[in-house]
């Protein structure tokens, strides 16, 4: 008890180096190429969704939506084919990166584990697992528990991966829709 | 009093736990960069993790209304602090039953403490008092985690959980989907196995999985001053590499400490425990499906069991149980999710005796306790239940609960379930 007393107290005002128990396994660049390889080259938009279009996806979807969103597009022969968004969910307590791609014909292409930072869950990276987004679409349930199986065990990751992606590619796939994709 | 002061701190800190239940933060790595400058200093508390899962539940035997029970059963706050990037620690603190003094029948215990070290990516190195990679409940034993108000009855009584040892493990996943864990812990100790309780050690279902008198639960040390003169060794693997499908099982093997009654007595060797599983759920989509196998081994009881001549609570050379368990997701909007369920388990806490022919109990009603007129039949050891309930989610992390169970042996027990839970 001693222990405690003393360490939380220095909790609230000591300063320690952040750490991160990150294992990254890809970088933005590498998942933008691996979700869209025939691209030639990628460009970062930053896009700002008006008070409207914001509020109509968080009703939507059940999950917060900011209002700024910097996006990754892939360009072929000067053309835009597709759409990536690179976001943070909680798995159970600490962050997971992931990439989500969207066609420009509004299914979706693929999504990536970018980082994993705890020692439990990581099963979320199995291709097997993430194969099952591929082909959805804006207008797909994508929740775990409906069209998307859950890994018993890592049922926090799978549900929060899951609510991110869907988060990611509404954004898209409404920023597709009032033609800011272009 | 130590734990009160504990929680008072933990209460204080409890507004950062929303740094961590938020499922779709703000934050973006393409706005914070995921390789923090080594030059920045943050605050200590970015360090640290906060969690925590909670119950509370009503039981009301329809054939014994006298024993209707409300109870919060479990409260659970988790703390971890992460040292580098490497290295981490991760515990649970649990008040079960509300409330833990000396005259209450709550309970306020460390469920988990350990260090993990990440030295690869393919392996992490777990010490301390950590939970055993057993089953499909013991390592995610959240109420949103499990259908029915209560922990299966296999998972209790047979591989008991919460189930934690002591000691130093590894674990990992492999590409291929295979999650393979094994380490060194803690044993079972039966020097204070109680062979000739006063009154039976339950009176309904309730009590069967709460007072915690199963072959395993009984001998488990939890790291409390452990015996660990023998230890214990295991071994599990998984196969999670289909979506939707788990495959897996788990061995435990190792000597125990032999009961104080055979002590000192000449070639009356130590016990050896063995436990194993095998478990499979598979959940495409709306549909989630399961069934486990367990059975345990004791070695070495005869000698004991044949010290203590007619004893109601014999230590059994075997025991065993398994369940299958099917559920279905039939509606959805939003958050909400209602799924309905159905679940056949047995069990058998005594399936095979040695230096005994089994626990000798007498017939007809028995004192349940010294309260006068509190009586009721010696319970069996041995039972199947049928559960049919369903959990209807508010969100992923808050449920509510309902179910029936009916006892094959011991039907008084029959009984509504009605509870709530959640997990953040």
């Amino acid at each position: 008890m001693a222990r405690w007393s003393i360490i939380i107290p220095a909790a609230a005002t000591a300063t320690a180096p952040s750490a991160a128990f990150a294992v990254e396994y890809l970088s933005g660049d590498q998942a933008q190429a691996t979700i869209f390889p025939e691209a030639e080259q990628f460009q970062t938009r930053e896009f700002h969704l008006d008070e409207k279009a914001r509020s109509a996806l968080e009703s939507k979807l059940g999950l917060p939506v900011r209002a700024k969103w910097i996006v990754r597009l892939a360009l072929r022969g000067g053309v835009i084919v597709g759409a990536v968004i690179v976001d943070d969910v909680i798995g159970k307590f600490d962050r997971i990166t992931f990439a989500a791609g969207l066609g420009l014909n509004g299914v979706v292409r693929e999504v990536e584990i970018l980082a994993y930072r705890e020692s439990h869950g990581q099963e979320v990276r199995q291709a097997a697992w993430r194969a099952q987004f591929a082909g959805k679409s804006e207008s797909s349930p994508l929740r775990v528990g409906d069209d998307l199986s859950n890994i018993s065990g890592a049922t926090l990751s799978c549900n929060h991966v899951a609510d991110g992606a869907r988060r990611s590619i509404a954004v898209l796939a409404s920023l597709r829709s009032v033609g800011a994709l272009k | 009093m130590a734990p009160p002061r504990f929680l008072l701190a933990l209460l204080l800190l409890l507004p950062f736990a929303a740094l961590a239940g938020d499922s779709a933060p703000e934050q973006s790595p393409e706005q914070v960069p995921l390789a923090l400058p080594a030059t920045r200093t943050s605050s200590v508390l970015d360090n640290i993790n906060f969690w925590g899962y909670g119950e509370i539940e009503y039981a009301r035997p329809t054939r014994d209304l006298d024993r209707t029970v409300a109870d919060l059963r479990r409260a659970v706050v988790g703390i971890g602090y992460r040292f580098s990037p490497a290295v981490s620690f991760n515990s649970e603190w649990e008040v079960e039953h509300s409330v833990a003094s000396a005259s209450d029948d709550g309970e306020f215990e460390v469920e988990q403490f350990y260090l993990e070290f990440q030295p690869t990516d393919w392996m992490t190195i777990t010490a301390g008092l950590f939970l055993m990679p057993f089953g499909l409940i013991n390592e995610h034993h959240e109420p949103t985690q499990y259908f029915g108000v209560q922990r299966n009855f296999v998972e209790t009584l047979i591989l008991p959980s919460t189930w934690r040892e002591g000691g130093i493990g590894l674990h990992g996943t492999t590409p291929l989907g295979i999650g393979w864990s094994l380490g060194v812990t803690t044993g079972n100790s039966f020097s204070s196995w109680n062979f000739a309780p006063t009154y039976p050690l339950y009176a309904n279902a309730f009590d069967l999985e709460a007072h915690e008198m199963a072959p395993l639960q009984a001998s488990h040390q939890e790291l409390q001053s452990a015996s660990a003169k023998r230890l214990s060794g295991y071994i599990a693997a998984d196969y999670h590499g289909y979506p939707g499908l788990v495959v897996g099982g788990a061995i435990k093997t190792g000597r125990a400490v032999k009961p104080s009654s055979i002590a000192t007595a000449p070639g009356a060797d130590d016990p050896l425990v063995t436990l194993w599983e095998a478990h499979v759920r598979y959940t495409p989509g709306r549909l989630d499906l399961s069934a486990l196998y367990t059975a345990g081994y004791i070695s070495n009881t005869a000698a004991a069991n044949a010290a203590n001549p007619g004893a109601g609570n014999p230590i059994p050379a075997s025991f065993n149980g398994y369940f299958l368990q099917a559920a279905y997701s039939v509606w959805q909007n939003g958050m909400f999710r209602l799924a309905p369920f159905v679940r056949g388990e047995s069990y058998d806490m005594g399936a095979r005796y040695k230096g005994t022919t089994g626990p000798v109990t007498p017939t007809g009603l028995v004192p349940a306790s010294n309260t006068p007129g509190d009586n009721v039949l010696w319970p069996q050891q041995s039972d199947k239940v049928l559960t049919i309930g369903a959990n209807f989610f508010i969100t992923p992390q808050v449920v509510m609960k309902c179910d029936y169970q009916w006892f094959a042996n011991n039907t008084t027990f029959d009984r509504l379930d009605l509870g709530i839970g959640m997990a953040f």
